[in-house]
C-alpha cells in the first residue's frame, strides 16, 4: 500500500510514498509531446518510405508534390549528407544513394496540415533499381552476402566497439576464458543447440512524436517524446555542424519507452526539415504502422549454444555464437551485441568460457535498445539450455539453477570478480511462491500442466564514462526543487528521486519536486534514461546535491550560531543543534540567509545544491579475449517462476502464476520495485506467448495492432507474486541498484522451461503460440 | 509495406441524408464513389489503411425511424440497422430468446468497439471472420433492405458472394435483421479462437445450434457455421445432414466435426495457418456441439 | 472540403463546432477543442486511449466521425473528475499504484468508469473484459483490475 497523501514523510527511503507524477496523469492534465499547442503557425511533415529492403535510388521526382496547394516543400539525402549514430555513425537523416529496409525514409514533405503532407508524399515517385536483400544474420556474416556498407570500415566508432571492414560484421566481440577445448571432455552432459528469437516491438502505447523549430538565427528547439533529450542535443547538433548550445530539446513525459525513444530516431527527420524550413514549427508523428515497421526494433537473434557439466551438475564449459539481425543500420545494435556478449554466460558461474557476440547488418528493421538491451535475448537461449542440460544430468532445475548461479567473489567470463549478489535467495522465494516440489493436477483432462523457472542478470549497458547530474534548490518556502536531466518515463524515477533528496537533506518526502520537463537548457546533463541506471547513477547525483547543500545549509547555521557544523543536524525540514537543542526551519535560512548578531550584516544567501557522479573503474576489454578488469559497473541479478496450463485442443498457454524476486541492493521505493517487477514480467510474458514482427522478404506482415497483438488485461495471470531482496550495492544511493529492465529479461526462457514440464516438449523459437503449441503437440503424437 | 494514413483523408465527405430514399439516390448518383455506413468501425479503420477510397461516407443510421430492438412473442426479433452490439447483447428479449447472438456479439472485438459496431454493419460488410454472421445465419436471419426498388427481403442463407462481397448493389441500405422465434428446446454456442483471449480476429469462429425436432431421423438437427475458413461465412450441411439422420452419440459429434474439417478451405495468413485453422475446426466444432448436445438431448 | 457545425454538450458545457467530414472524435477534441486529456494511441480502433464516453456509453472517439456527434452527450477524461474532487476511480488506480506512463490511464478510466455505470458489481472478468479493449505496456493491468474492483465496492458502500 502507498502512504496517504497529506502527511509529512520524514527518512523517506524504504517507504513506498506515494509517487509525484501521478495525479495530473489521472485527469487528463499531463502535458505529453503531442498536447503542447503550438497554434497556426505549426507545420506538419510526412515522409515518403522505401517499400524495398535493398535498392539503389536512381531518381526522385518530387515537381508534382511541390505543386500540390499548402506543401512548403521538400528535403531528401542529398540535402543531408552527415552520418548520425550512438555508437556506430552509419545512419542518414534520409536514404543516400540507396535504401536499406523497407519504411526508411527517403523523402520528407512539409506542409500546412498533415493531409496536406500525406498527399504530397502519394504524388513522389522514386526510381529504384533492386538490389539482392540479406534477410538473415548468419548468411548476412558469410563472405557470400551482398555489402549493405560497403563503407563500414570508414564509419565513426569508439573503441569498444569492432566493425569489420568489408563485410556485414558491425561488431564482433569475442570472449575467451580457459580452456573449452579441455573441458568438453570432462563433461558428462552436453547440451547443444541453437535457438531463433524473432524481432519483436516495443509497442509504447504513445507513439513516436516530435515537434522541431529553428529560428532565423539558428537556434532550434526540437519538442520530443524522448529517453535521450542530452545524447539528441549532441548528435544532432554535431551531425547539423551547429553549436550544442544552439540545440535545445525539450522532454515533457512520456507514454512510454521501452528503450525505441532512446538515442535518436524518427526526431532527426523534424529537425532536418525545420533546419531547411526556418521560421515555423514542425510537427511530426508516427502512424500506429509506422511505430511497428519504421521505428527500433529488438533486433532478432540466433543464438547457437554449446553448454556441458560434470556429473555432478556443475557446469564446465560454455560456448555461445550469437548472430544479431542488427538490420538496416546498427549504430545502436552494436552495444546490444557487446552487451549480449560480455554478459553471455547468463548468471552462471562457468569456467571456460568461448563467446562470439555478431552483430550482422540485414535489410531488415533497424535494430536498438529495448527494455533489457539484448538480455532477454540472451537467457531465452541461456536458460532454455541450462533447463536442457539440467533434464539430461538428472537434476532439478531449481537445484541445478541453485548449484551454479553466480555468488560474490565469482570471477566472470570477462575477468571481472563480481560483487555480493542475492540470486539464490530469488531462485529461493520463487520456487517456493510457486511451491515447487508440488507437483499440481491439471484442471481439466485436456490440460497439461507444468513449472518452469529460469534467471536473470544485467548489468546498465553503457559508455564507460556515462555520467550523471542533479541540482537541488532550496526554496523560501521550505520546498526543494531537484533539477535532473533524466526523464520521468513512468518507472517513477522522479519520486525515487525525491525521496533520495528528502533523506540525504533531511526534509520531509512531500516537500521535494522534481521540475520537469526536462529541458537541455535549464535541466543539468544526464546521458540517457537508459540502462536502468538512473536510481543508481542519477541518484547518486542527486544525493551528492542533496548533501551538498544540506552542508551549505549547515555551514550557515553554525557560522550564525557559533556552532561546529558537526554538531548540527537537518531533521524534518528543521535544523537542530544537539548541543544547545536549539532549532530552526530551514525555510528561514536558505534563501534570505542569517543575520550576523548586533545587526552587523549577514550570513549565508540562496542555497543550490550541485552534485555529479560517473563510474570512474570501468576498463576496456582485450578485443580477442574479452579480458579486463571491470567489464561493467554491477549486475542486477533474480530469477522468475510460472506455472501454465496448456489446452490440448487449441495448444494455448494460460499463464496461472507467476513469481519474481530480484535483488535490487536496496529497494527506495518497495511499491515501485515491485510495479516494475509486476509490468515487465507482463510484457516479457506477452513477447513469450504472442509477439513476433513477421518479416517476409523485408516487409512486416503485421504492423498493426490487429495482427501485432500484446497482452490485454484478459490474458495475465492475476496471481503475481513479487520479492524483493536487498544485497547493497557498494556505490548505489543507500545501496540501491536499477530494476527497471530486469524482469522481463527471464519471461520467454521461464514459460519455456514450464511449456516442457507440462509437455516434454522444447519450443526454441518464440513466441510460443497456441498454433506453435498445438502443433508441436500434434507431430509429437501427444493430440491426434 | 503498409501505407495507413494518419487519419481520414481530407477528400472524404461525410453525408447525411434525411430520409432512405435521399440516401438510396445518393448512393446510385454517386455508385463507386460512396458508400453508407453505420457504427463506421471497418469504414474508418479501411479509409485509414487507404484500402477504401470513397469520397462520401453516407450515414445511414435510423433512417427509417425505428432503430430499435422489437420483439414480438408470436414472430420474433427485429434489431434496427444502427442498433450498436452492446445494445444487442444487453437486450432482455435477447437474453432469453437469442442467447447465441448475444455470445457472438459479446465476442466481437473489445466494449467500446462494441458501443459503435452493428451486428447489420457487420453482415454487410461480409468479412469471412465476422463474427456475428454465424449466429445470425443459423437463426435464419433475414435482412431488410431498402434499394432503389423500394424494400425488399435478403435472407442470409445466399446472401454472401465472397469476401467483402454480397447480394447488396449501390444503392441498397440495409434496414434491419429480422430473425424468426427460434425452435423449442435450442441451445447455440459460439467459440472463437484468437491469438488472445479477447479482441482478435477469429483464427477460427464455430458457430453451432441444436435443437429437438421429431422430424429428423435422429430426432434432433443441428446447424454449424465457420468463420475464417472459407471465402464465406461457411455452412457445413452434411455435418447438419449427418446429425439428422444418425442417432447422435459422442462418436457421431466427432464424425460431424471431422465433416467440417473436410468442407472448409482456410488458407494461411498472418493470423494462422491452414493446416492450423483445419484442426481447430474439427477441435472446436466437436467442444461446440458436445456442449450443445449435452443441452439439448432429452435423456439427459 | 465542406464543414458540418455540430452542438455537442461536453463535460457538461454546450460548445458549437465546424468540423469537416474526415474528421473524427478524437481529432475534433484534441486539435479544436484542446482536450489534449483524451490520447492517440492507434487510430484504429485497437488500443483504447482515446475513449471517452459518448451519450452514455464508452466509445473509441478515433471510430467516430466528428460529423455525426450533433445533439450528442460527451464526457471526456477532463470531466471525469467533478468540482475537484477525483472520480472514485481515479482515486483508486492512484492508491493501487495502477498508472506508470499515463498514457492509456485516461482511456482506462472512462472505460472503468462506463463500466461502473451500467454494472456497479462487477466481477473480475467483468473488469478485464471491459478493459481489455485498453492496452497498457507498463502497468500488467493487476492493479488497474483491483483500482477498479476496490473503486465498485466503496461506490456500493457509499450508495448504502
Amino acid at each position: 500500500m502507498v502512504v496517504a497523501q497529506n502527511t509529512r514523510t520524514n527518512n523517506p527511503v524504504g517507504k513506498s510514498v506515494a509517487r509525484n507524477d501521478v495525479l495530473e496523469k489521472v485527469t487528463g492534465g499531463a502535458t505529453y509531446t503531442d498536447d503542447i499547442q503550438f497554434g497556426p503557425g505549426l507545420l506538419h511533415c510526412r515522409v515518403k518510405r522505401s517499400p524495398h529492403p535493398h535498392a539503389l535510388i536512381k531518381k526522385i521526382d518530387y515537381s508534382k508534390a511541390l505543386k500540390l496547394p499548402g506543401v512548403k516543400g521538400v528535403a531528401t539525402g542529398d540535402d543531408f549528407p552527415d552520418l548520425i549514430g550512438l555508437y556506430l555513425k552509419d545512419r542518414c537523416f534520409f536514404a543516400r544513394g540507396k535504401v536499406r529496409f523497407v519504411g526508411e525514409a527517403v523523402v520528407g514533405v512539409v506542409a500546412t496540415t498533415e493531409e496536406i503532407a500525406e498527399a504530397a508524399v502519394d504524388l513522389i515517385d522514386v526510381e529504384y533499381e533492386l538490389l539482392t536483400p540479406v534477410l538473415d544474420p548468419e548468411f548476412g556474416a558469410s563472405p557470400e552476402a551482398p555489402l549493405i556498407h560497403p563503407d563500414l570500415g570508414n564509419y565513426d566508432h569508439p573503441n569498444f566497439i569492432f566493425p569489420v571492414a568489408n563485410s556485414n560484421i558491425s561488431n564482433h566481440f569475442k570472449i575467451r576464458k580457459g580452456d573449452i577445448e579441455a573441458a568438453w571432455t570432462q563433461c558428462a552432459a552436453i547440451v547443444e543447440h541453437t535457438f531463433r528469437i524473432p524481432h519483436v516491438q516495443h509497442v509504447p502505447i504513445e507513439p513516436h512524436v516530435a515537434v522541431a523549430k529553428c529560428e532565423d538565427n539558428g537556434q532550434v528547439t526540437l519538442w520530443a517524446s524522448t529517453q535521450s533529450p542530452f545524447a539528441q542535443r549532441a548528435l544532432l547538433a554535431k551531425a547539423l555542424h551547429i553549436p550544442e548550445s544552439d540545440f535545445r530539446v525539450i522532454a515533457p513525459l512520456i507514454g512510454g519507452g521501452f528503450g525505441c525513444k532512446a538515442g535518436v530516431t524518427m526526431e532527426a527527420i523534424p529537425v532536418a526539415m525545420a533546419m531547411k524550413y526556418k521560421g515555423q514549427p514542425i510537427k511530426f508523428r508516427l502512424t500506429r504502422e509506422e511505430e511497428f515497421y519504421t521505428n527500433f526494433v529488438r533486433q532478432g537473434l540466433v543464438i547457437k549454444i554449446k553448454v556441458g557439466c560434470d556429473k555432478e551438475g556443475n557446469l564446465l564449459a560454455l560456448q555461445n555464437r550469437m548472430y544479431w539481425d542488427g538490420g538496416a543500420y546498427t549504430e545502436y545494435g552494436v552495444n546490444v551485441t557487446r552487451a549480449g556478449g560480455y554478459s553471455s554466460t547468463g548468471p552462471y558461474d562457468i569456467p571456460n568460457v568461448a563467446t562470439d557476440s555478431i552483430c550482422v547488418y540485414t535489410n531488415h528493421p533497424v535494430g536498438g535498445a529495448y527494455r533489457g538491451f539484448g538480455m532477454a535475448e540472451l537467457h531465452t537461449g541461456v536458460d532454455q539450455a541450462m533447463d536442457m542440460l539440467a533434464a539430461k544430468i538428472g537434476l532439478d532445475p531449481v537445484e541445478f539453477h541453485k548449484k551454479n548461479c553466480v555468488q560474490g567473489g565469482d570471477v566472470l567470463a570477462t575477468g571481472m570478480v563480481i560483487h555480493d549478489v542475492g540470486i539464490k535467495e530469488c531462485i529461493e522465494k520463487v520456487a517456493q511462491a510457486l511451491d515447487w516440489e508440488i507437483k499440481d493436477k491439471p484442471s481439466a483432462p485436456n490440460k497439461l500442466r507444468g513449472k518452469g523457472v529460469a534467471l536473470a542478470w544485467k548489468a546498465p549497458a553503457m559508455p564507460p564514462n556515462a555520467g550523471s547530474s542533479a541540482l537541488v534548490k532550496m526554496n523560501s518556502d521550505g520546498t526543494v526543487t531537484v533539477s535532473v536531466g533524466g526523464q520521468e518515463i513512468g518507472q517513477g524515477t522522479f519520486t525515487a528521486m525525491a525521496q533520495i533528496a528528502a533523506e540525504a537533506l533531511g526534509v520531509p518526502y512531500e516537500n521535494v519536486k522534481v521540475s520537469g520537463p526536462i529541458d537541455t537548457r535549464y535541466s543539468p546533463y544526464e546521458w540517457q534514461t537508459v540502462a536502468s541506471r538512473l536510481t543508481w547513477s542519477m541518484g547518486n547525483a542527486v544525493r551528492n546535491a542533496a548533501l551538498d547543500a544540506r552542508k551549505k545549509v549547515l555551514d550557515v547555521v553554525a557560522e550564525a550560531w557559533g556552532e561546529d557544523a558537526k554538531d548540527l543536524d537537518i531533521k524534518d525540514g528543521y535544523v537542530i543543534s544537539y548541543k544547545t537543542e536549539e532549532s530552526v526551519s530551514i525555510k528561514d535560512i536558505v534563501v534570505y540567509g542569517l543575520p550576523k548578531p548586533n545587526d552587523g550584516g549577514w550570513i549565508g544567501g540562496p542555497i543550490v545544491g550541485a552534485g555529479s557522479f560517473m563510474p570512474s573503474y570501468v576498463t576496456g576489454l582485450d578485443a580477442e579475449t574479452g579480458q579486463g578488469n571491470r567489464a561493467v559497473v554491477h549486475y542486477t541479478t533474480g530469477a522468475q517462476g510460472v506455472e501454465i496450463e496448456v489446452d490440448k485442443e487449441t495448444g494455448r498457454i494460460e499463464v496461472l502464476r507467476a513469481a519474481c524476486a530480484f535483488d535490487v541492493g536496496k529497494a527506495i521505493n518497495p511499491d515501485m520495485v515491485r510495479q516494475q517487477m509486476e509490468g515487465g514480467f507482463i510484457q516479457g510474458l506477452s513477447s513469450a506467448l504472442f509477439e513476433g514482427c513477421q518479416l517476409v522478404d523485408g516487409v512486416m506482415r503485421n504492423p498493426s495492432f490487429v495482427d501485432y497483438r500484446i497482452a490485454t488485461a484478459a490474458d495475465v495471470p492475476a496471481e503475481i507474486d513479487t520479492f524483493i531482496i536487498e544485497h547493497a550495492q557498494d556505490d548505489g544511493p543507500f545501496g540501491a541498484r536499477g530494476i527497471g529492465e530486469h524482469p522481463l529479461v527471464p519471461s520467454i526462457a521461464a514459460v519455456a522451461a514450464a511449456l516442457y514440464d507440462a509437455t516434454g516438449l522444447r519450443i526454441t523459437n518464440p513466441p510460443f503460440s497456441a498454433e506453435k503449441v498445438y502443433l508441436a503437440l500434434l507431430e509429437a503424437g501427444l493430440v491426434e | 509495406m503498409n501505407n495507413a494514413h494518419p487519419g481520414l483523408p481530407d477528400f472524404v465527405e461525410y453525408v447525411k441524408p434525411a430520409s432512405l430514399e435521399e440516401a438510396s439516390k445518393f448512393l446510385v448518383a454517386h455508385a463507386g464513389e460512396s458508400r453508407p455506413f453505420l457504427g463506421a468501425t471497418d469504414c474508418i479503420v479501411r479509409m485509414r489503411d487507404g484500402i477504401w477510397k470513397t469520397k462520401y461516407l453516407v450515414d445511414v443510421k435510423g433512417l427509417d425511424g425505428t432503430n430499435q430492438i422489437t420483439f414480438d412473442p408470436a414472430v420474433g426479433l427485429t434489431i434496427g440497422a444502427a442498433v450498436p452490439m452492446n445494445k444487442v447483447a444487453a437486450h432482455p428479449a435477447v437474453i432469453k430468446h437469442y442467447p447465441l447472438l448475444a455470445e457472438a456479439c459479446h465476442w466481437v472485438a473489445s466494449y467500446q468497439l462494441r458501443s459503435r459496431a452493428t451486428i447489420v454493419g457487420n453482415i454487410c460488410n461480409a468479412s469471412p471472420a465476422g463474427d456475428t454472421i454465424g449466429a445470425s445465419m443459423l437463426l435464419e436471419g433475414v435482412l431488410r433492405v431498402f434499394g432503389p426498388d423500394g424494400y425488399r427481403d435478403e435472407p442470409l442463407n445466399g446472401f454472401f458472394k465472397g469476401p467483402g462481397r454480397t447480394n447488396l448493389k449501390p444503392g441498397d441500405i440495409a434496414v434491419s435483421v429480422s430473425f424468426p422465434l427460434p425452435p423449442q428446446g435450442n441451445s447455440g454456442r459460439y467459440i472463437k479462437l484468437g491469438r488472445n483471449k479477447l479482441g482478435d480476429l477469429a483464427i477460427v469462429g464455430v458457430t453451432a445450434f441444436g435443437y429437438p425436432d421429431s422430424s429428423a431421423a435422429s430426432g434432433y438437427r443441428f446447424r454449424i457455421a465457420l468463420a475464417s475458413v472459407a471465402p464465406i461465412p461457411l455452412r457445413v450441411p452434411k455435418a447438419e445432414e449427418l446429425l439428422a439422420s444418425k442417432p447422435i452419440d459422442e462418436a457421431v459429434l466427432a464424425e460431424a466435426a471431422q465433416l467440417a474439417y473436410e468442407s472448409c478451405t482456410p488458407i494461411d495468413d498472418v493470423r494462422g495457418s491452414a493446416r492450423y485453422r483445419k484442426q481447430m475446426v474439427r477441435n472446436l466444432t466437436r467442444n461446440a456441439l458436445v456442449d450443445i448436445w449435452s443441452k439439448i438431448r432429452k435423456d439427459a | 472540403m465542406s464543414f458540418h457545425r455540430i452542438t455537442i454538450r461536453i463535460n457538461g458545457n454546450l460548445e458549437q463546432v465546424d468540423v469537416p467530414g474526415n474528421l473524427t472524435l478524437l481529432q475534433m477534441l484534441r486539435d479544436k477543442l484542446g482536450l489534449t486529456g483524451t490520447k492517440n494511441g492507434c487510430a484504429s480502433g485497437e488500443c483504447g486511449a482515446c475513449t471517452v464516453i459518448l451519450n452514455g456509453d464508452a466509445v473509441n472517439s478515433c471510430m467516430v466521425v466528428a460529423a455525426e456527434c450533433d445533439g450528442a452527450e460527451i464526457t471526456t477524461i477532463e470531466g471525469l473528475a467533478s468540482s475537484g474532487d477525483l472520480d472514485m476511480v481515479q482515486k483508486m488506480i492512484l492508491e493501487e499504484g495502477g498508472v506508470q506512463c499515463g498514457f492509456c490511464t485516461p482511456g482506462i478510466l472512462m472505460s472503468a468508469r462506463a463500466l461502473l455505470n451500467r454494472n456497479p458489481h462487477p466481477t473480475e472478468f467483468d473488469i478485464r473484459d471491459a478493459i481489455s479493449g485498453n492496452l497498457c505496456r507498463c502497468t500488467g493491468y493487476n492493479r488497474i483490475v483491483t483500482a477498479i474492483s476496490r473503486a465498485a465496492e466503496a461506490e456500493s458502500a457509499a450508495v448504502k
